[in-house]
């Protein structure tokens, strides 16, 4: 059996039985490329569930929908390792209990969906050992390379280029299921410490401020890149922070739900090399 | 003949020592470049990155953050949450491309009027040698209207 | 509408010789909400002072900017001036054109335009100020003190007797901590339990002293002047109220062969027992670890005997829930474990013992009565080596820092012994002497002069047992040579090191340790009895190691911070504190984590039938102490802080 077919009948089961009261997975999209988040509360309609390497988007934070786990019921989702690590963030950072979400978990190795054994996010933790140690030794992508080689008045163009077509449509937050605040920092206009228009500046700073916030909670699902309808590279400087707080402090977001935020804890030895 | 550069220097500073180390370096009659401008903070955690943000939008060529060292924190252990903070946002502004001179951090102790005044005079002069930061005056050009006070 | 008065101070030619106060005045005049502003020689003096408090009162100002020295000089001096007039203190700022402006920069325009921008800037600052009012908190005048050795008794002796109440609280079954263990003690060589056991007595006795023996704190919440503490009484199997002390029940127990915590192994006690003879309060305990009937369902001999009917074998641990004012942490210390040293013996030999074992052989209530014997055989030996820093100022095993007492004490063995074998030989490898203090060099020295002590500097490297003797290798470092001293006993100065619990309970109380695990005081210098933590002080070792005259004087010293807090009804805080929206809170708990102070609680937002919708932080007044680490921490900006609020600093950096 397919995993694809593995997942549905389970689906079934768990929807059949009550153990979930529902499925959030994939469906067939509007191209044949393309998958979307589906939300299935009947048994006979698992079969709409799809799961094969096209299936890129972190759906964890679907769960975070308002009142969506009020009820103390559980929801099973489809979940690779980068949404298992955010099941854990969310929980580190009380925004949902991991009790309440069972696991189907995959993996997608180039063209090739795999199962990933678990239920609850707690089971995948040597998976996502294992992923920390790869990333520790992961070298950056072409682009990121690329920048990294310029000097700062060529990163600045770079990044000035790109931030000029960004249109402030935050669809990058809306996509990232680290961005649940109940209001966001740009929406406080008391004072209004980001420039809400969308020039060059502000979307500067919109960025930033985007990038520092998830320093140390950014698990590189890549959502918020998939999101940007002008193409932003944003993942390169979430990348940035999550190499920044791996090699600094030796932090990997959502390793575990007891996990302390990298940006609220400190070490006395933590290293300092660029203070005068 | 314009006038020689005078660039616009920012500190963000705790009040228990970098800020009392700037009022040794005055008692002590110390003389530093008038470049700078100090904005007072009850301690280094409370200094937010937005605050550097804005000083660079109003039109500042460089920023210092300094305060207590490890260990002398008035609070105990703001400085080592700010510490953290720093470390990232600095990786940050510098992969976004502002100049590591721009943006500096530092311990200054109530006790270092001295390296008070020296790192001032050294940020001032490092920071007339690499001009103004012209690429960032330019996105602020490009707002067309000062930010409102 | 903002209407801000700016007071631009010469302060005599400080100010006025480099900076253009006319021209400061000037710019500032027109600036947007300014109602007034002007230049006086000196803003400090009472005319200076006047002149601001007049123009409060006659222009209605919202605000003040007084432009002259540092606000670390003269801020409360015009804040006191301003609330005289009428305004809020908290809405007067001091722009800082001396220290920061004219006494550092030489050319007068550079001077003059940056006082100008200074000023400006905290005018943008200032007119977002708003009105601060200190926080009252009421004071519980009753202080828990927690370890009842030496410090902690002395501390609550001090504070009961100034009429304030006391719960003395204390783990084992009597009072007296490690001071009751000792034999004499340096430099007088007085009795330890002369003078320790009427101490414990009075304190058993005082009117304002509420004492909880064979107690442990469970759990501390709260802020200085209101702390809730849940004290466990755990079950001592005897009613305490019934139990005389006659002690038939220690006579009959079958259980004789524990080795005595007490004597340090040294000695035998029995299941149902008093930690030693003077224990205060002399009611024994029944220790279900070692006790027969616990064991095996069957016994029960002291409950025979008892003629109270004083033994409870269904005794259960009990909870008291305390209202607390101050907390005074005086738990005290351990020595280190011997075992750490392999070529020291220590475990190996029975006749290789830690000081505090020898204070027990010394004692004249010890194990042997006072007479100083061979753990092994019994024999009375004749040479005995000391050998100090057994742990202590050795970073690659042992601990790095200096335990202070040591120097004192193994001289005060040398001394003992010789007093009691006059026979006896001493023989002392040490690093240096320190022995600074009163009294205390004249001692070491006494003891080399008149008692036979022999010093040695340098380490032991080896340490083994030859027919029936140990025989000891290390090295002269004065000599420049090896040395061999055949001993019938070794005596080891092991360290001082923390309670092993000590990070737990730091953790209930919310203060800080040090590396090792003594727990921080607020400043080194200048508050050494303080913690971080409002209302709680440190009395003893639990601090750092510490002799008796040290430990007793910081006892007092504590004592004297609780007495001055409880001299008032309320107290007044800074109003400077963080606040939370609990609109826009998402309760992720960042702040809780970062907060230095346990300032920030969890709190339950309810709907109209009580049911909990969500969680969010809340700031305790009494805790929080205003350092705004929390502010920036929070991504969505719901804390913010009174006094340097989100709004007053953009306001200030978007002003300059």
């Amino acid at each position: 059996m397919s995993l694809q077919e593995h997942y549905r009948s389970q689906a079934r089961e768990l929807l059949a039985a009550g153990a979930v009261k529902m499925v959030v997975g994939y469906a067939e999209g509007t191209t044949p490329e393309r998958r979307r988040p589906v939300f299935i509360t009947e048994p006979e309609e698992c079969s709409r569930l799809v799961l094969d390497a096209r299936c890129r988007t972190n759906l964890a934070g679907y769960l975070l929908r308002e009142g969506l786990l009020s009820d103390g019921r559980e929801i099973a989702v489809y979940l690779s390792t980068e949404g298992v690590r955010t099941i854990n963030i969310l929980a580190a950072e009380s925004q949902l209990s991991s009790a309440q979400v069972r696991i189907l978990g995959f993996e997608i190795d180039r063209d090739e969906v795999k199962a990933m054994e678990g239920k609850r996010a707690a089971d995948f933790s040597e998976a996502i050992l294992a992923h920390k140690e790869r990333r520790k030794k992961q070298a950056p992508d072409e682009l990121a390379a690329k920048l990294e080689a310029m000097n700062a008045a060529e990163r600045f163009t770079f990044w000035q280029g790109e931030f000029s077509r960004c249109i402030k449509c935050y669809a990058c937050r809306q996509a990232c299921p680290m961005c649940w605040c109940r209001r966001c920092v740009v929406d406080n206009n008391q004072p209004q410490w980001v420039n809400t228009s969308s020039h060059t500046l502000g979307n500067l700073e919109w960025n930033l401020v985007r990038a520092f916030h998830l320093a140390g909670r950014c698990v590189e699902c890549g959502n918020c890149g998939r999101a940007c309808p002008v193409d932003i590279p944003l993942h390169l400087l979430n990348r940035k922070m999550t190499g920044e707080v791996l090699e600094a402090f030796d932090h990997y977001p959502g390793m575990d739900e007891h996990q302390e935020p990298a940006l609220a804890s400190f070490r006395k030895d933590d290293p300092e090399t660029f203070i005068l | 003949m314009s006038e020689p550069f005078e660039p616009k220097i920012v500190a963000f500073v705790c009040t228990y020592c970098t800020y009392a180390g700037a009022d040794l370096a005055g008692t002590s009659r110390l003389k530093y470049p008038s470049n700078v401008r100090i904005v007072r903070l009850p301690c280094t955690g409370r200094i937010s990155p937005m605050f550097i943000l804005k000083a660079l939008q109003k039109g500042a060529d460089g920023v210092l953050v300094s305060g207590c060292h490890p260990g002398d924190c008035h609070f105990d252990h703001g400085n080592y949450h700010a510490r953290r903070r720093w470390t990232v946002f600095n990786s940050l502004l510098q992969f976004a491309g502002v100049p590591e001179e721009r943006v500096r951090f530092s311990w200054i102790s109530a006790a270092e009027g001295r390296k008070f005044a020296e790192l001032i005079s050294e940020i001032t002069e490092d920071i007339r040698r690499i001009g103004p930061f012209e690429q960032y005056h330019a996105l602020i050009a490009e707002t067309g209207s000062p930010a409102p006070l | 509408m903002a209407r801000i008065g700016v007071f631009v101070c010469h302060c005599g030619e400080n100010i006025a010789g480099r900076v253009d106060c006319s021209k400061v005045v000037l710019a500032l005049e027109n600036h947007p909400g300014v109602s007034v502003a002007t230049e006086y020689k000196y803003f400090c003096s009472d005319p200076g002072q006047e002149a601001i408090k007049k123009a409060v009162r006659e222009e209605n100002l919202t605000g003040v900017i007084v432009a002259a020295c540092s606000p670390r000089m003269h801020e409360a001096t015009f804040r006191k001036a301003c609330a005289a007039a009428g305004l809020n203190p908290y809405l007067c700022e001091i722009a800082n054109i001396r220290e920061q402006c004219s006494w550092v920069h030489e050319n007068p325009d550079e001077a003059t335009r940056k006082a100008i921008e200074i000023t400006r800037s905290l005018v943008e600052k200032v007119k977002r100020n708003s009105e601060l009012h200190p926080i009252e908190v009421p004071v519980t005048k009753r202080a828990l003190v927690i370890g009842g050795g030496i410090a902690g008794i002395q501390a609550a002796l001090d504070i009961a007797n100034a009429g304030g109440e006391v719960v003395l609280v204390e783990r084992e079954a009597s009072l007296g901590g490690h001071m009751a263990q000792l034999s004499e003690t340096f430099p007088t060589l007085d009795c330890s339990q002369c003078i320790m056991t009427p101490r414990m007595v009075e304190a058993s006795q005082h009117p304002n002293i509420r004492l909880l023996t064979y107690s442990e704190v469970e759990k501390v919440e709260g802020f200085i002047g209101n702390f809730r503490v849940r004290v466990r009484l755990k079950a001592r199997y005897v009613d305490p109220a019934a139990c005389t002390g006659c002690g038939d029940c220690m006579q009959k127990c079958p259980q004789k062969k524990i080795p005595s915590e007490f004597d340090c192994g040294l000695g035998k006690r029995t299941a149902i027992s008093t930690p030693f003879a003077q224990a205060v309060p002399n009611k024994p305990v029944i220790d279900s670890r070692y006790c027969t009937y616990f064991k095996n369902g069957k016994c029960k001999v002291c409950e025979k005997v008892c003629q109270t009917n004083a033994i409870n074998f269904e005794m259960e641990d009990e909870f008291l829930d305390l209202e607390i004012g101050a907390i005074v942490v005086a738990t005290g210390f351990q020595v280190q474990d011997t075992a750490l040293y392999g070529e020291y013996g220590y475990g190996r030999y029975a006749d290789v013992v830690t000081g505090l074992q020898f204070e027990r052989l010394a004692s004249a209530s010890g194990p042997t009565a006072g007479k100083v014997q061979r753990p092994s055989d019994g024999a009375e030996p004749k040479t005995v080596v000391f050998i100090q820093c057994a742990g202590s100022r050795d970073p690659a095993k042992g601990v790095p820092y200096c335990s202070k007492i040591c120097c004192m004490y193994t001289a005060k063995h040398a001394m003992l012994y010789a007093h009691k074998n006059h026979e006896a030989e001493s023989r002392i490898f040490y690093m240096d002497i320190r022995a600074a203090g009163k009294g205390y060099d004249e001692f070491t020295r006494r003891a080399a002069e008149e008692d036979n002590a022999g010093y040695i500097r340098g380490r032991v490297s080896k340490l083994w047992e030859e027919n029936g003797r140990l025989v000891v290798r290390g090295a002269d470092t004065l000599l420049g040579r090896p040395v061999e001293v055949q001993a019938d006993m070794v005596v080891l100065a092991t360290a001082m090191v923390p309670q092993p619990d000590a990070r737990e309970l730091a953790k209930k109380l919310g203060i800080g340790c040090d590396d090792y695990g003594f727990f921080s005081e607020a400043h080194m210098k200048l508050r050494p009895v303080e913690t971080a933590t409002a209302g709680i002080f440190l009395a003893g070792a639990c601090q750092s190691p510490k002799d008796i005259p040290d430990s007793v004087a910081q006892a007092s010293a504590a004592a004297s911070k609780v007495l001055s807090l409880f001299s008032r009804e309320r107290l007044e805080r800074e109003p400077v504190i963080a606040r939370n929206n609990e609109a826009t809170c998402s309760g992720c708990w960042g702040c809780v984590l970062a907060c230095p102070f346990n300032a920030i609680e969890k709190k339950d937002l309810t709907d109209r039938s009580g049911n909990v919708l969500r969680r969010v932080a809340s700031v305790n007044a009494g805790l929080c102490q205003g350092c705004g680490t929390c502010v920036t921490f929070c991504r969505s900006n719901s804390i913010d802080l009174a006094g340097f609020s989100e709004k007053q600093l953009f306001a200030e950096v978007m002003g300059l």
